[in-house]
């Protein structure tokens, strides 16, 4: 049916403030939000999700409003759907600048301490950043598990490979994960059996086979270690052909949405190439398809289980100080993202959820004055460093055509050399040097300005120009390190008077000596494919890092994690590992956040994976 | 039995291949009238008319399962099957006109009969079919293949002849020991090929499916026996979908028909192109860039026919290469939609439909099996 659904499932801040019978209460519509919602649904528990944004596009209509400003933007960045809320800031790369020594930068929302200027970003609105993330769902391999047993490096993880195995097939079944195993079976990564994914993989682009037609058969040696060389496709968030042998022969069918007509339920993946930020098809997955199916659920009296308020920043944990578990949130209600007016309402629950980021969440534990034995609470910021190499190609090949990035060389990810260098995945963009030089429109305005090219000459100088660009995103492992941070002050906040995020972050030597073996790599794979290398780092970016004479301009991945690690001990750790607070027996904090390593895949998967393990472990909390 | 039943298997694929031009002779009026729409206005008809098309396209494979179940051979580069508008449609005791034209009242008039539910009236149960008063030259969809001169009453009684047909013809088969449902399974569209398209995509194997899938299209456009939503109460009908535009406000569950309680909708009905309606080429001026683009874009329909009648004939896959084919109509009709037409002050160009008989292959489609 074509009907708002939002009447339905927004609950009204004073009935949330009067209630006392929430089961859980959850920060954050994300997707880790989202997973726990559904799970605690389906088990008979009354739910609350607050969410800072407006919650405007839980609607069809509201998420066309989202494509309509992305595609009237001036400034195509991954926030440029979104609309400007000072209620709910957020980060926002264009505004970035670099960092003169010793200097902060609190002109933007996340305060930038420096030395290094990260440009990382998330999403504050329903949907949370599965409303722009790129879709791409590699599982972390069995060694980044255990880095510090196998190479000296980060941290082991308080779980094995083995015990995350089946939550990672709950979360490629809930994304509705589209990959061949046969594709995925690369360093070490096995797979049962009869396992088959959702959906069948997405075809490599003409762009990926061009690339892998130049290095396929070859290989680089490293540390005396040969690795060849090829092109391999990504497991993606997004829909292709429903496997049917899906399930035992039961096949999967892709459902849910933010509307629920089925025609809006996610279409089938149109090769748009702007996946990120906004699917226009709802192809991509995002938590509103889970949150669909949770609010579905209805209770034994017909009463919907799972509720929504929106425009409900949570700004203090209260903890009881006797028993050292969560009594209620505080929480700021605006009425209109345009205005700071708000009231703030105190909310109640027997279990307590921060799912709001790696970033918020730490931020809101820190704001909120808690005590951490570990003091680790916003400690171990992680995202992946990326660099990024362009060339031109030496023939048209299609650049432009298919999703954001459908393949990559990958058979770095792992290999004993990363005793001493980071590891990489490359990612091969179909969107070709936009990231990097702002292309096409950059294209346009030199063809124009500089050489006078018009009518067909501009046609065909584009087409060459444009449809020949490759870009290789390397995406480099970033190891914990403590003083890679989030902090608050209160002499930074927001409109509502909340706590901003200040970020100290270094890029670590190890990743660097990778960032500098890449760009090596970078130009071997050019020479062969016969492409011309036209990369170019200036040291006005404010991402520039010097490294052993050479500079690079390192660009942040949005893969965060850390900033409240897990761990086996409440003195090594601030969660355990269901991501149970170790001081507030009540409190889960989920997401990136609890990751102790993030290797070279991104976070999303396995954030899921892990929180079908954690709303597990809240259900038996709560029997 | 009356006489206009249906008595043999090769007059029930006949029917079936009228029932497959009657589903697709819906979507060039609904397509038009969609991208007529102008951008930034009427997001809740776009969505509508968005919706009720990919449902028609649906309803256009299931009836090709059908009719490749019982071992017939869909046909959507058959000279007469894309209709020449505009074309009549069975309206109680007379017909009305399909017509290409642009979004706006008239069109949605004309939609809301292409969707009512008509069930005859007790004192005409029984009567047979009805005498055309539509002149011969005008193609009547929906027609029964041996009595050209006849209508039904109304696309429903079309369909139910059809139903009564399957019943009868497979009845007579098992008496013999035998089965009407002898079509390769492997020519079945499932929802691997065809999946949220505005319904359930099941493989027609037998009786009880094809009754099943002659059902869903019966219900996606009209309602379950007048009820506003179809059988499993998820989706409303296309009548009551478009009657919410005209009444300018959403239904939502316990609503009687015709009385929509939900929230209220806007509705420009200004905010379209003025495009001719039923253009035809031979209105254009030769030579120009407009005939040349509605030319462009009949070879390149017809072409796309094609890929789906192969498609339909054991390629199942070659349904993933429609869908660029549909981004490219989605251009090639702007492009006719918003430019004026010469000699017509105030009007528009349109896409005319004139689909060109013997198609070569497209080139995207050899590509396709190269690769399979």
């Amino acid at each position: 049916m074509l009907f708002p659904l939002e009447s339905a499932i927004r609950a009204e801040a004073k009935t949330v403030a009067e209630s006392d019978d929430y089961d859980i209460v959850i920060v954050g519509s994300g997707i880790s939000g989202a997973i726990i919602a559904k799970q605690a649904a389906e088990a008979g528990k009354r739910v609350l999700i607050l969410e800072a944004g407006t919650g405007a596009n839980v609607t069809l209509a509201g998420y066309d409003n989202l494509l309509t400003t992305f595609y009237s933007a001036a400034s195509k960045d991954n926030q440029s759907p979104f609309p400007v809320n000072a209620n709910a800031a957020m980060p926002r790369s264009p505004q970035l600048r670099k960092l003169q020594a010793g200097e902060t930068d609190s002109s933007s929302y996340i305060v930038q301490s420096g030395p290094y200027v990260s440009d990382t970003v998330y999403t504050r609105i329903f949907g949370g950043t599965t409303m722009h993330w790129e879709a791409k769902t590699p599982r972390l391999l069995r060694s980044d598990f255990k880095t510090r047993t196998l190479f000296g490096q980060g941290l082991d993880w308080p779980l094995s490979f083995e015990e995350v195995e089946e939550d990672y097939h709950l979360a490629e079944r809930e994304i509705g994960v589209s990959a061949n195993v046969e594709d995925q079976q690369y360093l070490g990564q096995t797979f049962p059996n009869d396992y088959v994914f959702p959906m069948r993989g997405l075809p490599l682009s003409y762009l990926d086979q061009q690339v892998n037609k130049g290095i396929e058969g070859t290989s680089v040696e490293l540390y005396d270690k040969t690795y060849p060389l090829k092109v391999r496709p990504y497991p993606q968030g997004r829909n292709s052909i429903p496997n049917p042998a899906y399930d035992g022969g039961k096949g999967y069918r892709p459902i849910g949405a933010v509307d629920t007509h089925q025609v809006e339920e996610g279409g089938r993946c149109q090769g748009n190439t702007n996946c990120v930020p906004l699917c226009p098809v709802q192809a991509r997955y995002h938590s509103g398809k889970t949150l669909a199916k949770a609010f579905a659920v209805n209770g034994k009296r017909g009463e919907r289980l799972v509720e929504l308020l929106p425009q409900a920043v949570a700004s203090k944990v209260n903890i009881d100080p006797d028993s050292g578990k969560v009594r209620s949130l505080e929480v700021k209600i605006y009425k209109d993202p345009a205005s700071p007016a708000h009231e703030t309402i105190t909310v109640k629950g027997k279990v307590f959820v921060l799912a709001a980021g790696a970033i918020e969440t730490a931020r809101l534990m820190l704001a909120s004055g808690l005590r951490s034995t570990s003091g680790l609470v916003g400690r171990n910021l992680m995202d992946h460093a990326y660099l990024l190499n362009w060339a031109l190609m030496p023939e048209i090949c299609g650049t432009m055509r298919g999703t954001s990035s459908t393949g990559g060389i990958v058979d770095l990810r792992d290999g004993p050399f990363r005793e001493r260098q980071a590891a990489f995945a490359i990612d091969i963009h179909n969107d070709g040097w936009g990231w990097a030089t702002g292309a096409p429109t950059s294209d346009l305005l030199e063809l124009v300005d500089d050489r006078n090219l018009y009518g067909a000459d501009l046609r065909h100088g584009m087409i060459n120009q444009v449809s020949r660009q490759l870009l290789l995103a390397f995406m480099i492992e970033v190891m914990p390190v403590e003083s890679n941070r989030i902090a608050v002050d209160p002499q930074y906040t927001d409109a509502l008077g909340n706590m901003r995020p200040i970020l100290s972050f270094t890029v670590p030597e190890y990743t660097m000596k990778g960032a500098a073996y890449g760009r090596q790599f970078a130009r071997t794979v050019f020479t062969r494919l016969g492409a011309q290398d036209h990369t170019r780092y200036d040291p006005g970016d404010f991402g520039y890092v010097a490294y052993e004479g050479q500079g690079y301009a390192i660009r942040g991945g949005n893969h965060l994690a850390g900033t409240h690690i897990m761990g086996t001990t409440k003195t090594n750790s601030v969660v355990d590992k269901n991501q149970r607070s170790w001081d507030h027996e009540n409190l889960y904090l989920v997401g990136g956040g609890s990751m102790p390593t993030i290797g070279t895949a991104n976070v999303t998967l396995t954030l899921a994976a892990m929180c079908f393990r954690s709303g597990r472990d809240i259900l038996k909390s709560l029997h | 039995m009356y006489s206009y039943s249906i008595k043999t298997l090769d007059e029930l694929k006949e029917f079936l291949y009228r029932a497959m031009q009657l589903e697709h002779a819906t979507i060039p009026p609904y397509l038009t009238a969609l991208y007529s729409i102008k951008s930034g206005v009427n997001q809740d008809a776009t969505q509508v008319l968005r919706v009720i098309v990919v449902e028609e396209m649906l309803h256009l494979t299931i009836a090709a399962n059908i009719l490749n179940a019982i071992g017939g051979t869909p046909d959507l580069v058959r000279p007469d099957f894309v209709v020449s508008y505009p074309a009549a449609l069975p309206d109680g005791e007379t017909d009305f006109k399909v017509s290409i034209q642009a979004f706006g009242r008239d069109a949605l008039a004309t939609f809301l009969k292409i969707e009512r539910p008509a069930q005859r009236p007790e004192h005409l149960v029984g009567n047979g079919l009805i005498y055309r008063k539509t002149p011969a030259h005008i193609t009547a969809l929906a027609s029964h293949p041996r009595h050209e001169d006849l209508h039904f009453y109304s696309i429903g009684e079309f369909y139910s002849t059809i139903v009564e047909g399957i019943k009868y013809l497979e009845a007579e088969a098992h008496g013999a020991g035998t089965t009407i449902f002898i079509g390769d399974s492997s020519r079945q569209i499932t929802s691997e090929y065809y999946y949220s398209g505005g319904g359930e995509l099941f493989p027609v194997t037998d009786l009880k499916s094809a009754l099943e899938a002659i059902e869903l299209i019966i219900e996606q456009g009209e309602g379950d026996g007048g009820g506003i939503y179809d059988d499993d109460d998820h989706e409303l009908a296309h009548y009551y979908r478009f009657e919410e535009l005209v009444k300018g406000r959403y239904y939502q569950k316990g609503d009687q028909p015709g009385h929509p309680t939900g929230p209220q909708l806007q509705v420009d009905w200004e905010g379209a192109y003025p495009i001719k309606e039923n253009l035809k080429v031979g209105d254009i001026f030769e030579g120009t860039e407009l005939r040349e683009a509605a030319i462009a874009f009949n070879t390149r329909y017809g072409e796309f026919l094609q890929l789906l009648t192969r498609a339909y004939n054991g390629q199942p896959s070659l349904l993933l290469e429609a869908v660029p084919m549909m981004f490219e109509f989605r251009n090639m009709i702007l492009e006719l939609i918003r430019n004026p037409l010469p000699k017509h002050p105030g009007k528009n160009g349109s896409p005319t439909y004139e689909i060109p008989g013997g198609i070569k292959q497209p080139a995207v489609t050899r590509q396709a099996e190269v690769n399979a």
